[in-house]
């Protein structure tokens, strides 16, 4: 809704070919909604905690009654919450993965509801294309990875992946490098800005078709023959719209996947 | 590791007048309600959620598990039951195979009897009536004799005029109708 | 001057993106069709499938990613 307004305040229709913002960050940095103290509130922290109330509300509500016959709503989140714990984190981490079985599904929920929020209407903003939850998430996966790994193999852990066995000797030091470089750097980095860059580039994408296709509809009379590029806008605008419902859920769960899976090599490191 | 993570964070603030690198970063009071946000969701999930949705899980596998032994039980009762009925059902088709049995013996001996009766009378029936002519035929025959006797004594005693040694001409005729008889045989 | 210098590294960054996303593209290319054989020949095989060729492609997109961030802080 904010962005739509940018994009409007500063559109020329009959000069342009599509709305664009002076610059993105508009489209991003959200305003101040009100003040605690000198902590600026913006819309984004409030979505930020709007979406964990989302994610409680949900579990609180569907799980309440925990009825043997479960009613459809109870079945959803009931077979949401059984997909993290079973298929994600005990099928990929094994029988130890029911210690990391809260934690990814509260990942996944979280993440999820986050992602979906670029679609909402009203809300139309991704919580996860602000690198801070991203972020967040990987730092608390690699630190997860990282002591897991050193506490259950001790230093044979970090030996293991600078001076792999399996590799022949001469190249040995190489992929060692390598190794080192992705598991310890790449991993978290990769982690967060895959997340992010996907939910920034629909944001993106999704404001831009939606948005200028909506000005040069409603400006006719400026815009004149040019409210068809809107119309051919707003078209695009609402595949992209159904694409980004599938790239939400599927960020979400290659972040619990690959969390899955990074967590996983720490536990079993000869895998 | 640290060095190259502070290099890039002191570029990144070197940069954040000009460039899109803030874009990138994580901004703190977003990180500090992201933290806060997911650590809420984090223990709700792991006290309450999972908790809660294992007892839901084992009530529901008690559930199913008693229901199945109801049914388990339920199912063999009705075997029993079957089973009853069906050694019923074949006692009694035993039976009515033993009574139609008996019956049709009973009715072999009857039909039997009565035939074997029903020869017997007639057989008696039948001697009795041949006996009976027989006997009527030698009465006849005796009292004819007897009779033609008298008569022919009476004839002679006429004829003669006298009367006759009565006792005498009977053995003479009696004797005469016997030469009659072994003649005609 | 300033100005038109804004300009030029913008859009040689773009050009760097646009140059790191062919690598990638290509590698998930053949990741996701070597795991679509793969499927197709074992279907029983096609959970374990599906979580090695997420993990490949997440390596094989590093590069992608790098790409991106750097986009911006060019």
């Amino acid at each position: 809704m904010v962005e739509q307004m940018i994009l409007a305040s500063e559109c020329d229709v009959a000069n342009e070919v599509i709305c664009a913002p002076a610059d993105v960050k508009e489209l991003f940095e959200l305003p101040t909604i009100f003040y605690i103290g000198d902590i600026a509130i913006t819309r984004t922290i409030i979505l930020i905690f709007l979406a964990a109330f989302i994610v409680i509300a949900l579990l609180y509500f569907g799980l309440r009654k925990g009825s043997v016959i479960p009613s459809k709503f109870q079945a959803v989140v009931e077979s949401l919450v059984q997909f993290v714990r079973k298929d994600v984190a005990e099928d990929i981490i094994g029988p130890e993965g029911v210690r990391y079985a809260p934690y990814l599904t509260a990942m996944f929920l979280f993440l999820l509801v986050g992602n979906l929020f670029e679609i909402t209407p009203l809300i139309n903003f991704p919580i996860t294309s602000r690198m801070a939850i991203p972020a967040f998430l990987a730092i608390v996966t690699w630190l997860i990875f990282v002591i897991v790994g050193f506490y259950k193999n001790g230093f044979s852990y970090f030996l293991d992946i600078v001076w792999p066995k399996s590799v022949p000797i001469g190249l040995r030091w190489l992929v060692g490098l390598i190794e080192l470089f992705s598991v310890f750097l790449l991993r978290p980095l990769t982690l967060a800005v895959r997340l992010f860059a996907n939910l920034v580039a629909g944001h993106l994408m999704l404001t831009l078709l939606l948005g200028s296709g909506a000005i040069f509809i409603w400006n006719f009379a400026d815009a004149g023959a040019k409210s068809l590029v809107g119309v051919a806008w707003f078209a695009f605008g609402l595949g992209i719209y159904l694409f980004e419902i599938v790239v939400a859920v599927l960020q979400a769960y290659i972040f619990t996947l690959l969390s899955a899976v990074y967590i996983q090599s720490s536990v079993h490191p000869e895998h | 590791m640290l060095y190259a993570l502070s290099t890039v964070l002191l570029a990144a603030e070197e940069a954040e007048e000009t460039g899109n690198i803030g874009l990138v970063l994580p901004e703190s009071y977003e990180l500090v309600a992201g933290i806060i946000a997911f650590g809420i969701v984090f223990f709700f999930v792991w006290k309450w959620a999972f908790p809660a949705i294992d007892k839901m899980l084992e009530d529901r596998q008690r559930a199913i598990k008693g229901q199945m032994e109801d049914a388990e039980a339920a199912k063999a009762e009705a075997q029993s039951l079957l089973d009853d009925y069906r050694k019923q059902l074949a006692e009694a088709k035993s039976q009515a195979a033993g009574i139609i049995n008996e019956a049709r013996e009973a009715a072999e001996a009857m039909k039997s009897d009565i035939v074997a009766k029903a020869q017997t009378e007639s057989a008696q029936i039948g001697t009795k009536a041949r006996a009976d002519a027989a006997t009527e035929r030698d009465r006849a025959l005796a009292s004819a004799r007897v009779e033609v006797a008298n008569l022919s004594i009476d004839l002679a005693e006429r004829v003669v005029g006298e009367n006759l040694d009565r006792a005498a001409q009977l053995g003479l005729v009696e004797r005469y109708l016997a030469d009659l008889e072994r003649m005609s045989d | 001057m300033e100005g038109s210098i804004e300009v030029l590294k913008g859009g040689l960054a773009l050009m760097g993106y646009g140059l790191a996303a062919v690598g990638p593209g290509i590698g998930i290319g053949i990741v996701v069709g070597n795991a679509i054989t793969a499927m197709a020949r074992q279907p029983e095989m096609a959970g374990t499938v599906r979580t090695t060729m997420f993990l490949g492609i997440a390596f094989t997109e590093a590069l992608a990613l790098i790409g991106f961030v750097l986009f911006f802080i060019a």
